[in-house]
């Protein structure tokens, strides 16, 4: 008789033990059958680095709707993706994000320019223009009327707060009725009371307070810039100015930090973006350099580790916590100054509101896919993005991930501000080579920013 | 600090004849002390005490003379803790008169805002607080000294007669400072108020509620004082010590404060001012008397060697001492006192009870009304707001610095998902659900009043227990509790019985654990069956019968089957099925029979057809098996019989011939067919062991190999394989001469050179091990070629291959055509052989291309690993066979090892060779100059040209490696490459990145690779986890306080 062996299979081996368990790969864990790892792992890094450019398309939608430059954007606090946004020609628009609709537009929300906004509780709506009023505008009813044939231009606001000066930003508090206003002036107002109910101007202070925010974490200190070229920080527990730094040149925007309470960002007219820490506000954490003109705003992303910036060049950059240079950077043909620049709720889009009157919709990360990613997709992707972290010391690697396509008009500047700071930089050695020695020591550049701090 | 800066205001008044009045004021001190001395008041009491010191006396004098300023026990008291503070930093009388000059230049209100600017700003900033709210706390201690001081100076006032012109001066010279003063008093109440501020921060209080503070403290001092008052000499001998402490500490502290000097200044003006005219004094005294007050500080000052308390005693005694004078209604107003609350409360005295306890309510009068003083203007608003500024932000840094740690967590986190504050998952309960659950549906509802109805819901199900057990006798409680207990051991023993037993691995208790669940299963399916007729099941088995009709109709052993027999009842329908089913089987089984003759098992049949092309193998396998059964027959055949024809000699070596030829055929014919033998082998081995000649017959009749008769281009000498492995630059330099010279076929390529060898025991046929095994064997050769990469070389390789294709080809028509080789001509060809070495590497190569001759061929006679080593331990033997052959013959007797080793290295200059092969290297890497003009392009030609020199741009320099810069310049025994590998480059990075610190550290990182092929899964998840991680559509929130 001959003996028959069967094949057999233990099910256990080749399906996984639990219907959401992975599948049991079968291979051999020996390295030594997996030759060449660092070289296969070099070529896939750059695969990897490859696709990320090829899949670089962060362009999403332009939202329209104004009809002069977009000023300012608001993200409505626990939403995702409600925006208001007001313009130039006093309108006003709350969008909503994802449906690309507008939940509410006012058209003449404001005589002149919206120069600011911010959601208030409730679902209220603030804003103030510089027709030296803030209006408070219930959103909420609005979002209920948009069927309806009611018409814009119908509503009114619940209220006004009639100021003395042209308005130039509003921010609300955290958690209370409260909000604060830049003008000349910087000043608290509560939602339910009309005049305001105090005065938080420094004494000393001349100038046009250009932007107020109040901290996030931290939600009775409050910051403002001003033409002065300063910074100064407030709190309203103790109802008064605190402190205030004059820079080297004035700020444009400002935002703080939702994760560290102690950073905030400044968008300067000197290119430039920088984080202090308001406890120690002589020098800069981190100065960040990219622009090629003036930053005309900013913005964290709820993570607090990347913030967005919209500058005077036509582009808008997204920058990491900490990492000064480099940026990503997007730009469109179409696209012009860019005055305003908002995060999503979940850090995962950016938005931008420029001179030509778009609101536009950007992811995050440019190569970022949408929709539903499966598991194994998502496994790739990580081990894509750890190839790339990897290897990024690689010239091949990280001159392909590092090379940007630029608007012709913003290398050509790039160009040029390279040579002149290089110029300056090399008139500066000189001089100091042909003084006597140790007379004029080099100044780090961290150092130069803040001309004075002042109580 | 501000009490200082106050001084040092007053530092106006010229100082120019600052010496003379010291010397003075000195000698005025002394007359005084001798009058005092002998004026036996109430004071000397003290003095007497005083004695004992010699410098506290003067001090005494001193203030009684000098000190006339206008001040009062409040205003000391509530300057308590700045004369503390100025206590600590005394000065001696003369050395102010140094420091007056730099006093003297400074303006004062510039003067004050610069201080503030500079040092004071600082300390204010935390500093300063702290001490000031730590003399406070020190000087509560001490108030009861001081308040003592204080009101008994007042005693002392109204005994003492002394003259009032000198103190009037005094007071003269206030007057004049009251301007600065006013300043200083603003200056004055400056830690006061930055306490306030701070205070008003910490939500302690507000400024207002801190001024009261300082009253109430005052009222409190001043009924200290009364105490005091009874424990007077107690307190005069603290004073006493304290003021030699800071006698003590001035004399330390000089050199150290270098800001104080100022303040000292005006403590000596005073003294200065002295010698004015008493005329002058005089009148001042009588305008200036209000302002004169706030002389306390150039008192103070001047008093660093004195008390300052007696002065305060003087003043006091001043106005009371005119009031008494001129005793009408009139007169105090002419007097330019003013009425005193002391005054008032005068004609009280004899109710003393009464006088105690208004002098208590009052005192808070008598500190504003009683004293000439004015309240401290407050400060400049500027200078009083960026302090509150300093203070809030101070604050404000606190309050923000609480975020640190957290900020440091988020910062140094490897990994971060978003949101950072997820709101806590709370599971929810039984109780929560049931107390959240409200009827909905019918079916709910309905139950739900059922309960109601047995008050067994949720809630009142406690309350209907205890109502129950409240009707319940003690031993059925008993009972029921010990049910209870029971319950819960048997419960709890079960559960461990689970769990021993869950834990038991054995295969054969679980396959009886099995069995008995499925016996159990079946016959509750039965009772099952019976009862319930399930639907459902009966469903499935008709499942299961469709799928036993579609296969295996012809056969009663499927599930279904199976299935029915076990129940036993069948109906008809079923038997008739079952009946059916066997018909075709037993039809199928006919017809099988009537047409396959041969086999007679269906079963075998199916399993042969089945296997389809194992066919082949088996028949094989079965073939083999038979010739090994033969094999064993005739090894047997003759064991069992001992005595007959067959084991005569003849017979028996014409047997052996039979035999031989037969295994030989067998031999051929297990070759043919590729498989192996494993007995024919063991048989052979044995064999060899059993007698030496039959086992060489054997191995010819076994593995019959055929090499070419000398490949000595690949052979090396033994002794330099060593060098082969030892450096790629090396190349093939140590070669023999000879060896590379000869030509690769020194013994004719049809001569057969057959080693005598095992065939290697494969029962198994692994094409795939012996291919790889081989194939990497001669990359790796090729690879070494390449690297060694001189062109000569590699044609000479590829010579030396060709010819070595060549002669496999020959080798294998050979071993197909013949298969018969003669004893003979290998052991004349191994004689014939000159060296031992050499044949050795011959053998060793020779089988090597044997090898892979064997797999060219593609027959499966693969040598294993085992085989290998079988082979070469055979050469060895062989080696040494030969070896002992030789010597038997003599032939090659008197060479000893030496002179062989000397013999296969004759000619081998290896030193010689490497010094050469460097040397072409380095020319060859040398920087070159290559002219690359074409012959007859761009020059004339033809007779009587000259050739021109070559024109520079043909001319390319090739940029090699300088001979002197070289790595193994002047390292004779290496050669360093100095060619960049491409390759390799691509790999390595130009510098450190960014987080590294070391080359290792980066190393280290970059050893293990990433990817799922080189770790576990688990591994490559953590690997791969993205720093920071968020959600599409998850709402990120700032980060919020938690109460």
């Amino acid at each position: 008789m001959v003996k028959i062996s069967v094949l057999q299979h233990a099910p256990s081996t080749h399906l996984p033990a639990r219907p959401g368990d992975p599948t049991p790969t079968s291979r051999n864990l020996d390295p030594l059958m997996h030759p060449f790892a660092r070289a296969r792992e070099r070529t896939r890094a750059l695969n990897a680095v490859k696709m990320e450019r090829m899949f670089a398309k962060p362009f999403i939608a332009s939202l329209e709707g104004h009809v002069d430059a977009v000023e300012t954007m608001a993200r409505k606090p626990e939403t995702l993706d409600i925006v208001a946004s007001g313009s130039w020609d006093g309108g006003l628009i709350v969008h909503d994000v994802s449906r690309r609709t507008r939940l509410l537009q006012i058209e003449d929300a404001h005589k002149g320019k919206v120069s600011g906004v911010c959601f208030g509780q409730d679902d209220r709506l603030l804003s103030c223009g510089v027709d030296r009023n803030i209006k408070l505008w219930d959103s909420h009813k609005g979002f209920e009327q948009d069927e309806s044939a009611a018409g814009p231009s119908a509503r009114k606001p619940i209220s006004i707060f009639p100021g003395k000066t042209a308005f130039n930003s509003i921010d609300h508090h955290r958690y209370d009725p409260l909000f604060a206003t830049g003008s000349n002036l910087v000043q608290v107002w509560d939602e339910t009371k009309s005049a305001a109910i105090s005065n938080l101007t420094l004494p000393t202070s001349t100038e046009t307070v250009t932007a107020v925010r109040f901290n996030l974490a931290e939600a009775s200190v409050l910051a403002s810039i001003g033409s002065d070229r300063s910074f100064t920080l407030y709190d309203i527990r103790t109802g008064k100015a605190e402190r205030r730094i004059i820079m080297q040149m004035r700020s444009n925007a400002l935002s703080w930090s939702p994760t560290f309470p102690t950073t905030v960002l400044l968008a300067s007219e000197d290119h430039n973006l920088y984080t202090f820490d308001i406890r120690a506000l002589n020098t800069p954490t981190q100065i960040y350099k990219a622009h090629v003109a003036a930053v005309m705003s900013c913005d964290w992303s709820p993570t607090g580790l990347e913030f967005v910036s919209g500058g005077w060049d036509r582009t808008v950059r997204i920058w990491k916590e900490g990492a000064g240079t480099q940026p990503e950077v997007y730009h469109t043909k179409r696209m012009q100054r860019v005055t305003s620049t908002l995060y999503s709720g979940d850090s995962r889009f950016v938005l931008s509101g420029s001179d030509d009157g778009n609101v536009r919709i950007w992811k995050a990360h440019a190569s970022d896919k949408l929709g539903i990613v499966t598991a194994r997709e998502r496994a790739a992707i990580e081990y894509r993005q750890g190839l790339k972290a990897r290897w990024k010391g690689d010239a091949e690697v990280s001159k392909i991930a590092r090379t940007r396509h630029l608007p012709r008009p913003v290398h050509k500047a790039a160009q040029l501000k390279r040579e002149m700071l290089d110029a300056a930089r090399v008139k500066e050695e000189r001089r100091r080579k042909h003084t006597r020695a140790g007379e004029n020591k080099p100044k780090a550049a961290r150092k130069k920013v803040v001309i004075a701090e002042q109580s | 600090m501000a009490r200082g800066r106050n001084l040092g205001k007053s530092a106006r008044p010229a100082p120019s004849s600052r010496k003379t009045a010291n010397a003075l004021g000195y000698a005025k001190r002394h007359t005084l002390k001798s009058k005092a001395l002998s004026a036996g008041d109430l004071g000397d009491v003290y003095e007497y005490q005083q004695d004992k010191v010699r410098r506290s006396k003067v001090k005494l004098q001193l203030e009684r003379d000098e000190m006339g300023g206008a001040r009062s026990g409040s205003e000391e008291e509530e300057e308590g803790p700045a004369a503390k503070r100025k206590d600590a930093r005394p000065r001696l009388v003369g050395e102010n008169d140094d420091d007056d000059a730099i006093g003297e230049d400074e303006d004062e209100e510039i003067d004050s805002d610069e201080a503030f600017e500079e040092s004071d700003n600082e300390r204010y900033a935390g500093f300063s607080f702290t001490e000031k709210k730590k003399t406070g706390t020190k000087s509560k201690s001490k108030k009861k000294a001081d308040a003592g001081r204080a009101v008994r100076f007042a005693e002392v006032d109204l005994n003492e007669d002394s003259d009032g012109v000198q103190p009037e001066a005094e007071i003269e010279d206030a007057s004049e400072a009251s301007d600065g003063d006013d300043d200083d008093e603003e200056e004055e109440g400056d830690p006061s108020e930055f306490i306030d501020v701070l205070d008003v921060l910490d939500g302690r209080g507000d400024p207002e509620s801190e001024d009261e503070h300082q009253d109430v403290q005052k009222t409190g001092s001043s009924k200290k004082a009364d105490v005091a008052r009874t424990s007077e000499d107690e307190d005069e001998d603290d004073e006493m010590n304290s003021e030699e402490e800071s006698e003590e500490d001035e004399d330390e502290d000089e050199d150290e404060d270098e800001d104080e000097d100022d303040k000292m200044d005006s403590a000596s003006e005073p003294e200065d001012e002295e010698d004015d005219t008493a005329l002058q004094h005089l009148e001042q005294f009588v305008s200036g008397l209000d302002a004169g007050q706030k002389r306390k500080a150039p008192d103070e000052d001047d008093s660093k060697d004195a008390d300052p308390k007696p002065a305060a005693r003087k003043r006091r005694l001043l106005p009371e001492r005119t009031e008494l004078g001129a005793e009408n209604e009139f007169a105090a107003a002419l007097s330019g006192g003013k009425l005193n609350l002391d005054d008032l409360l005068a004609p009280l005295e004899g109710q003393s009870s009464n006088l105690a306890s208004l002098k208590k309510s009052a005192k808070v009068l008598a500190s504003t009304s009683g004293k000439v003083r004015t309240l401290s203007a407050p400060l400049p608003q500027r200078t009083a707001e960026k302090l509150d500024r300093e203070a809030a932000y101070e604050q404000t840094k606190e309050e923000v610095d609480k975020w640190k740690a957290t900020m440091q967590r988020i910062k140094e986190a490897e990994h971060l998902s978003f949101p950072l504050q997820a709101e806590p998952k709370s599971r929810t309960s039984n109780l929560e659900l049931a107390a959240k659950f409200k009827p909905t549906t019918e079916l709910e509802s309905a139950v739900d009043k059922l309960l109601k109805s047995a008050k067994m819901r949720e809630d009142e199900i406690a309350q209907t227990e205890t109502l129950k057990m409240n009707h319940l006798s003690v031993e059925e409680v008993a009972a029921r509790r010990a049910e209870l207990a029971k319950m819960r051991d048997l419960m709890f023993r079960a559960e461990a019985k689970a769990k021993r037993v869950s834990k038991i691995k054995s295969k054969t208790y679980r396959r009886l654990k099995k069995k008995e669940r499925a016996r159990l299963a079946a016959k509750l399916g039965e009772g099952s069956d019976d009862d319930l007729d399930d639907e459902e099941a009966r469903l499935k088995r008709e499942v299961d019968r469709a799928r036993e009709r579609a296969t295996l109709r012809h056969k009663n052993t499927g599930k279904w089957a199976k299935a029915m027999r076990e129940r036993g009842e069948l109906d008809e329908d079923q038997r008739r099925d079952i009946n059916e089913m066997l018909d075709r089987g037993e039809r199928l089984r006919k017809k099988i029979r009537g047409e396959g003759d041969s086999g007679d098992e269906g079963s075998d049949d199916d399993a042969s057809d089945e296997e389809g092309e194992d066919g082949a193998a088996r028949i094989k396998s079965r073939a083999f098996d038979e010739l090994a059964a033969l094999d064993v027959d005739d090894s047997e055949t003759p064991a069992g019989k001992s005595k007959s024809i067959f084991e005569m000699k003849f017979m028996k070596d014409a047997m052996a011939r039979e035999q031989r030829k037969a295994d030989e055929i067998a031999d051929d014919f297990v070759k043919e067919m590729g498989g192996g033998d494993p007995d024919a082998d063991d048989d052979a081995d044995a064999e060899d062991g059993d007698q030496p000649s039959g086992a060489i017959i054997q191995r010819v009749g076994g593995r019959v190999v055929y090499r070419p008769g000398a490949l000595n281009t690949g052979v090396r000498p033994v002794g330099s394989l060593a060098s082969d492995t030892s450096s790629v630059t090396l190349k093939s330099t140590d070669l023999p001469p000879e060896a590379r010279d000869s030509p690769p076929d020194n013994s004719p390529p049809g001569s057969p050179v057959s080693q005598r060898r095992v065939p290697p025991p494969t029962d198994e046929v692994n094409p795939w091990i012996a291919q790889t095994s081989n194939k990497g064997g001669l990359t790796k050769h090729e690879v070494a070629i390449s690297k060694e990469s001189a062109t000569a070389e590699k044609s000479k390789n590829k010579l030396r291959k060709r010819v070595k294709n060549r002669l496999e080809e020959k080798a294998k028509a050979l071993e197909d055509a013949a298969v018969d080789v003669s004893l003979s001509t290998v052991m004349t060809l191994a004689n014939g052989s000159e060296a031992g070495p050499s044949k050795a590497g011959q053998s060793s190569k020779s089988k090597s291309s044997s090898k892979s001759a064997s797999v060219a061929k593609g027959k499966a006679r693969a040598p294993h690993d085992d085989d290998d080593s079988d082979s070469d331990a055979n050469s060895e033997v062989e080696e040494q066979e030969s070896a002992l052959a030789r010597k038997g013959k003599g032939k090659v007797k008197a060479f000893e090892q030496r002179d062989l080793v000397a013999l296969a290295f004759a000619g081998d200059n290896v030193v010689q060779d490497f010094a050469d092969a460097k040397r072409r290297e380095i020319q060859e890497d040398a920087p070159k100059e290559v002219d690359t003009t074409l012959p007859g392009w761009g020059t004339w030609g033809g007779t009587g040209t000259k050739k021109a020199p070559p024109k520079p741009h043909f001319i390319k320099k090739i940029a090699g490696v300088d001979p002197t810069t070289r790595a193994d310049y002047k390292k004779t025994h290496v050669v360093i490459s100095e060619k960049r590998d491409k390759k390799a480059a691509k790999y390595q990075v130009k510098d450190l990145p960014f987080p590294y610190t070391s080359k290792a550290q980066f190393d280290r990182s970059m050893e293990v690779p990433l990817g799922t092929e080189w770790n576990t899964r688990l591994g490559f998840q953590r690997a791969t986890l993205p720093k920071v991680v968020t959600k599409m559509g998850k709402l990120i929130t700032p980060l919020e306080k938690h109460a």
